[in-house]
């Protein structure tokens, strides 16, 4: 492979890795704060119980979305100078904004929730963590507006150095922006809905002793999955309309291609369609809370579907940035010209880093997960409230 | 002007990574030192991870402020230096796995394979930063060589062991606290601290002062944006960083 194509493959992994981690812990971060007010509002045991339960395996998987995060910042400027150089103005503000404005505060008080535990005042600590989900929901929008500008630049004009930012709030409500911005958001409850009835059902299926805890934490996960799944049909629909405006070419790969964009959308579309009609099914079943802790093949199901939203999110994002190709920002800059001039040695050398820490890293955090997820919730009844970690 | 004072925030950012983040670098190379057995190694861990978060926190931060504010100087800088910013990174992902995940599993093997990814990974990030900073006080913008580089790097590596044992010093108790006090000299804990939380805030003023940033900074338009929106949220930004510091002021025992 020659330095363009290791370059992107390279972009490509990193990106895809953190998004898988992302799409988790945007939804869970929403569940988590949402448990932990009916928790402190209520001072309820069993909210309280989740909320560290389901808060200790975010916290996990949010690990792995600050690592790959760090190495998709550093890689922008190390592989792709091309775009730095020429659309700099515009999306190096946007990803700028996305660190100090969005990313600084949510590590920060992340810190602060995690370790804060039992040591801050119950109303600072759940402040925490609605900071935490708040500028989580920042970062996404700011890194979906350097996004939205690669996929349909506008606000900006050419110059002698590459474009300079012309209408500032045409960029940041670029409907290319916006509408992802939602189906992301619609998308990272839909992980975390089918992650959260999955890992109940574990539970439930194996008879352990928490049916009052997972038989609740099961229906919250089916009644999120349900509304969230929706609303990422209609934004999705809505992005379809906008591509065939905007980005004819993505939306002839689309229809007509052969393809890794078009592979993209079907298996996308396809995954959807079967977390729709199993989640009209979900929905009708976790009425019955008898049935919720008893049908032991639907539990099997509901194992079986975890990976379902991460298909949906994977494909969705492959068609989203396979179809902008041979462009990095859309009829402006090709991505060829945007690589950095390296020596094929060199990016040899990155690649095989970051390739092979990845590797060890989603191993370490799927062991984590599945080994803190069967351990299952604290004892009722602890006062002593350790840290997180 | 805004590009001076954009300037003087990717100075702050960077002066902030180098004492904050720099002091549980440090911290985290002289785990073996400090922590002889399981439990003291336990200890020295507890007192660096509720600060991490919000310590590494600057150095992304500065990243964005070069790629937003001076995306030419980014653009010049990275693909020379490609093999030590990918060094500091692995070193930089090793070390928060093993502070992330020490206490998440038991048993005897996963504690110490994390504190060998803790101090193996801080004295890579050390050392990616030492060699970075010797090249760039000699001028150069690549991965530099010579006596004059490897005598600057380690100069550097001295300065983040040195803010790593002050650190312990304001963190710790009983025989770890007493290692780091009898290698770092007679003064007080926090005068001790205040100087080499100087020193290491000068390592990246002194370094910068070396490139051309005026150069390279982004369109006008795209400064009078970012700079003032930057500046409106620091007090956003330093408060949840006092609230830290707050939070986790006492030390913490065996």
């Amino acid at each position: 492979m020659d330095v363009l194509e290791l370059a992107r493959l390279q972009f490509a992994l990193t990106a895809g890795a953190h998004f898988l981690f992302v799409a988790l812990t945007l939804g869970l971060a929403t569940v988590v704060a949402v448990l932990q007010t009916r928790a402190t509002a209520g001072d309820s045991e069993i909210h309280r119980r989740m909320t560290r339960f389901w808060g200790r395996l975010y916290v996990i998987n949010y690990a792995m979305g600050i690592v790959t995060g760090l190495v998709m910042e550093f890689q922008i400027g190390l592989s792709w100078s091309g775009l730095t150089h020429f659309a700099g103005n515009v999306l190096g503000a946007s990803l700028a904004m996305e660190t100090l404005v969005a990313f600084f505060v949510e590590s920060t008080f992340l810190g602060l929730w995690i370790f804060g535990w039992g040591r801050l005042n119950r109303w600072l600590h759940l402040t925490t963590i609605w900071v935490v989900t708040l500028t989580a929901y920042a970062s996404a929008y700011w890194i979906l507006v350097a996004n939205g500008f690669m996929q349909h630049p506008v606000g900006a004009a050419p110059g002698p150095d590459g474009l300079r930012l012309t209408d500032a709030g045409a960029v940041l409500t670029n409907p290319s922006a916006l509408q992802a911005f939602w189906h992301v958001l619609a998308g990272g409850l839909v992980t975390a809905g089918f992650f959260l009835a999955g890992v109940s059902a574990w539970h439930l299926l194996r008879r352990t002793p928490e049916q009052e805890f997972f038989g609740r934490s099961l229906r919250i996960g089916v009644f999120v999955a349900a509304p969230a799944l929706f609303a990422s049909a209609v934004t999705g629909g809505r992005q379809l309309q906008l591509i065939e405006e905007i980005q004819p070419h993505k939306w002839d790969a689309f229809t007509g291609g052969a393809g890794g964009a078009r592979i993209g959308a079907l298996l996308m579309l396809t995954a959807f369609a079967a977390m729709f009609f199993f989640s009209l099914l979900n929905v009708l079943l976790a009425l019955s809370r008898r049935v919720v802790v008893t049908a032991r093949l639907w539990h099997v199901a509901l194992i079986a579907a975890i990976p379902l939203p991460y298909v949906a999110m994977i494909s969705g994002w492959v068609f989203r940035e396979l179809g902008r190709q041979p462009w990095v920002v859309d009829g402006l800059l090709t991505t060829e010209d945007a690589v950095s001039d390296l020596s094929a040695g060199a990016i040899r050398v990155s690649f095989t880093a970051f390739v092979s820490l990845f590797a060890v890293l989603i191993a370490v955090n799927g062991w984590l997960l599945a080994r803190h997820a069967r351990r299952g919730p604290e004892p009722a009844g602890r006062v002593e409230l350790e840290v997180l970690v | 002007m805004t590009e001076t004072l954009a300037a003087v925030l990717l100075g702050f950012f960077a002066a902030g990574y180098f004492v904050l983040g720099g002091a549980d670098i440090g911290a985290g190379m002289l785990l073996p030192f400090l922590g002889r057995d399981g439990g003291e190694r336990r200890q020295v861990v507890a007192a660096i991870v509720p600060f991490f978060l919000a310590d590494e926190v600057w150095l992304v931060a500065t990243a964005g402020l070069l790629i937003g504010a001076f995306p030419d100087a980014e653009a010049r800088l990275l693909p020379g230096l490609l093999p030590l910013v990918v060094a500091l990174l692995a070193g930089w992902i090793v070390r928060d796995m093993g502070l992330w995940t020490r206490n998440r599993a038991g048993g005897r093997v996963w504690p110490a394979v994390c504190d060998t990814a803790v101090t193996l990974g801080s004295w890579t990030v050390a050392g990616s930063w030492a060699w970075l900073l010797a090249g760039l006080f000699t001028g150069s913008t690549s991965v530099a060589r010579g006596a004059d580089v490897v005598l600057l790097a380690g100069l550097v590596v001295a300065l983040f062991v040195l803010h790593g044992l002050a650190f312990a010093r304001l963190r710790l108790t009983g025989r770890a606290y007493e290692r780091a006090r009898a290698v770092s000299g007679g003064a007080g804990d926090r005068a001790t601290f205040a100087v080499t939380a100087t020193l290491a805030a000068l390592l990246p003023v002194a370094a910068g002062a070396r490139l051309d940033l005026t150069g390279s900074a982004a369109d006008g338009a795209t400064l009078d944006l970012l700079v003032p929106a930057v500046y409106a949220m620091l007090p956003l930004l330093l408060a949840g960083q006092v609230l830290t510091w707050w939070t986790f002021r006492e030390r913490v025992t065996a």
